[in-house]
């Protein structure tokens, strides 16, 4: 199933981790602790209503949570100055649906995440095709979203949330809503990334068989990780946010 | 991609919603530039009375609704001619007559023959008429060309046969399309005797322009001087009125403006939630995401206002194309009219767009993203 731990240094640090809705009438989290070590490649997975998806938008500075701590990369991502920044630059998002703008062409589409970067103007458009060629859509570059296939644009998502070559990729129910053909094509793309480009990947998933894909799962019940929850992985001081 | 690109292919995408917005602009900035043309235009038709005599200022009624309704008389013209530095105050007359179709303002200068020269007056033809005759009269060389009239033909003007006795130049179009008389039988014409509408005062060599104005008003402050066309409004308030109407008008066309582009750019907002929610969780900041939206109005905003100026030309010449209006209304394009077309469509989308563009920044990127 899982692989060993791929890197010691965490990449992701999650402690005591809180969200309610509804002045706490519905608790989301409940104190959850996480450990996702660099390089490494973990699924979340539970049922509905688990938590999981909160806990990987929380992670992405997408919400805040109601208490606890959360360190990406060194980074305390609960008291973030400038979450755009964080977002763009230190984490990559895929979502179940692959959210690419219709009237953009492909490479339009990975390119307008670079949008603020550091990337000098001139470097985007290559690079953008070089991404895209990497996720093995090198010809398609031109195509708009709408002719290509969902396993197709789910990998343009994919090469989007790696424009600004984020250390850590965080995915949302990335297969939800592909063929099997093309889950097994997205899931052999990040196992790739992780090899090559040597990013922490942290995948959301419900279904067991997709996260067996991760090098290690964990899995969360009623807010609570209740396994595999990576403390081995060891931990660190959070460092101030830049 | 360059955000100006992103925001002409978003313009571009959606082609019957930017030429709506592009052209409702349009409209407001083609009505705020032929106003503004077209009562600049009568501001310089009023103010080429100034110059006619080449005068360092005139003198006229204070507080009248038209320059042409100044009413002085001839004590008021001795107490100006008699003021400390004035070299020479010549009083002036001005009745204006349809002739025809194409001369529905046809200028009456009543002026004493012994002024003319005073004047600035030319008689390149004939001779001057004389101070007591009714009958006689000299046409500026424009309008005799425009009449075919000749020295010895017959005019009528205020209801009567005049002959024409010489051809005048002064030099100034405005005045040379226009006819002179003496200046009792205009008097008596209109029932005015002794009654001037302008007096063209030239000061003295080294006499301060300003103090003698000041002087005049001082004494007479039923009185006003005016130098230049931009003082005009001190003796015809009715430009005054018509400006106001042109500024009022302005305001206006950028608040409804505003409210249709922002109508219609709040309803695209929530049309394009799910990708402004997507922006934000790239990482898109929020004056990113502003640059955006309002970058789109802009566009929209110079587009429109180059059509508008377009629209407006169309518009202005069919306005002097009209029957009743022909030879009273004259487009005068100015500077001043382009940056008012072009700040009217840049008001009205920037004002606009700045509330959907605002909403949009603010959007929570997962509710944003969670919207269908």
């Amino acid at each position: 199933m899982s692989e060993s731990v791929a890197g010691t240094v965490p990449a992701i640090e999650v402690r005591g981790l809180e969200k309610t809705y509804d002045d706490g009438l519905i608790r989301a989290l409940d104190g959850v602790d996480l450990t996702v070590a660099a390089r490494e490649f973990a699924a979340i997975t539970g049922h509905s209503g688990c938590g999981k998806s909160t806990l990987l938008h929380l992670i992405a500075a997408l919400d805040t949570p109601t208490d606890g701590s959360i360190s990406v990369n060194g980074h305390d991502v609960v008291h973030l100055h400038h979450a755009s920044r964080f977002r763009r630059e230190e984490v990559g998002l895929v979502f179940q649906l692959h959210n690419l703008l219709p009237r953009l062409s492909v490479r339009e589409n990975v390119e307008i995440a670079m949008s603020g970067s550091r990337r000098p103007h001139r470097q985007r458009a290559p690079y953008a095709g070089e991404l895209l060629a990497d996720v093995g859509l090198g010809g398609l570059s031109d195509r708009l979203p709408t002719q290509l296939s969902g396993g197709e644009r789910q990998r343009v998502a994919i090469a989007r949330a790696l424009a600004n070559d984020p250390p850590v990729l965080l995915a949302d129910e990335p297969t939800g809503s592909l063929d099997s053909a093309s889950v097994d094509v997205v899931l052999a793309l990040f196992r790739r990334l992780r090899q090559e480009r040597e990013t922490t990947i942290v995948l959301v998933t419900h279904d067991e068989a997709v996260a067996s894909a991760a090098d290690r799962i964990v899995h969360m019940v009623d807010g609570r990780v209740i396994s595999g929850d990576g403390a081995e992985a060891g931990g660190g001081e959070l460092r101030p946010t830049t | 991609m360059p955000l100006a690109a992103l925001i002409l292919k978003n313009l571009w995408s959606k082609k019957a919603r930017s030429i709506g917005i592009a052209f409702a602009i349009s409209v407001a900035v083609m009505t705020v530039v032929t106003l503004t043309v077209v009562s600049s235009g009568l501001e310089a038709s009023a103010a080429a009375v100034l110059t006619l005599g080449h005068a360092d200022f005139t003198v006229a009624q204070n507080g009248v609704s038209e320059v042409l309704y100044s009413s002085l008389d001839e004590n008021q013209l001795r107490d100006v001619q008699s003021t400390p530095g004035v070299k020479s105050a010549v009083g002036v007359l001005l009745e204006t007559q349809r002739i025809n179709a194409d001369n529905p303002l046809f200028i009456e200068i009543g002026i004493a023959p012994d002024e003319l020269s005073q004047f600035g007056v030319t008689v390149v033809a004939g001779r001057p008429y004389q101070e007591t005759a009714i009958h006689e009269m000299m046409l500026g060389w424009r309008a005799a060309q425009d009449f075919g009239l000749h020295v010895g033909d017959r005019f009528d003007a205020n209801g009567t046969w005049n002959t024409v006795v010489g051809i005048y130049s002064t030099g100034i179009s405005y005045g040379d399309l226009g006819g002179m008389f003496p200046l009792t039988a205009i008097q008596t014409y209109n029932r005015v005797p002794g009654s001037v509408t302008l007096i063209f005062v030239n000061v003295l060599p080294g006499a301060s322009v300003t103090k003698v104005e000041k002087a005049i008003t001082s004494a007479h402050p039923e009185m006003t001087t005016i130098q230049t066309a931009t003082q005009f409004g001190r003796a015809d308030r009715n430009l005054v009125f018509l400006q106001a109407a042109a500024t009022g008008s302005t305001i206006l066309a950028i608040l409804i403006g505003a409210v249709i582009v922002g109508n219609t750019m709040l309803l695209s907002l929530f049309e394009r939630t799910r990708e402004f929610g997507l922006l934000r969780a790239i990482g898109w900041t929020r004056s990113r995401v502003v640059s955006l939206v309002v970058g789109e109005g802009v566009v929209l905003a110079v587009v429109g206002a180059i059509a508008g100026v377009a629209l407006s030309f169309a518009a202005t010449a069919a306005l002097e194309s009209l029957p009743q209006l022909r030879g009273v209304l004259h487009a005068n394009y100015t500077n001043q009219a382009f940056w008012r077309g072009l700040y009217t469509g840049l008001g009205m989308a920037v004002i606009g767009a700045l509330y959907p563009a605002l909403r949009a920044a603010n959007l929570t990127p997962l509710k944003a993203l969670s919207r269908e």
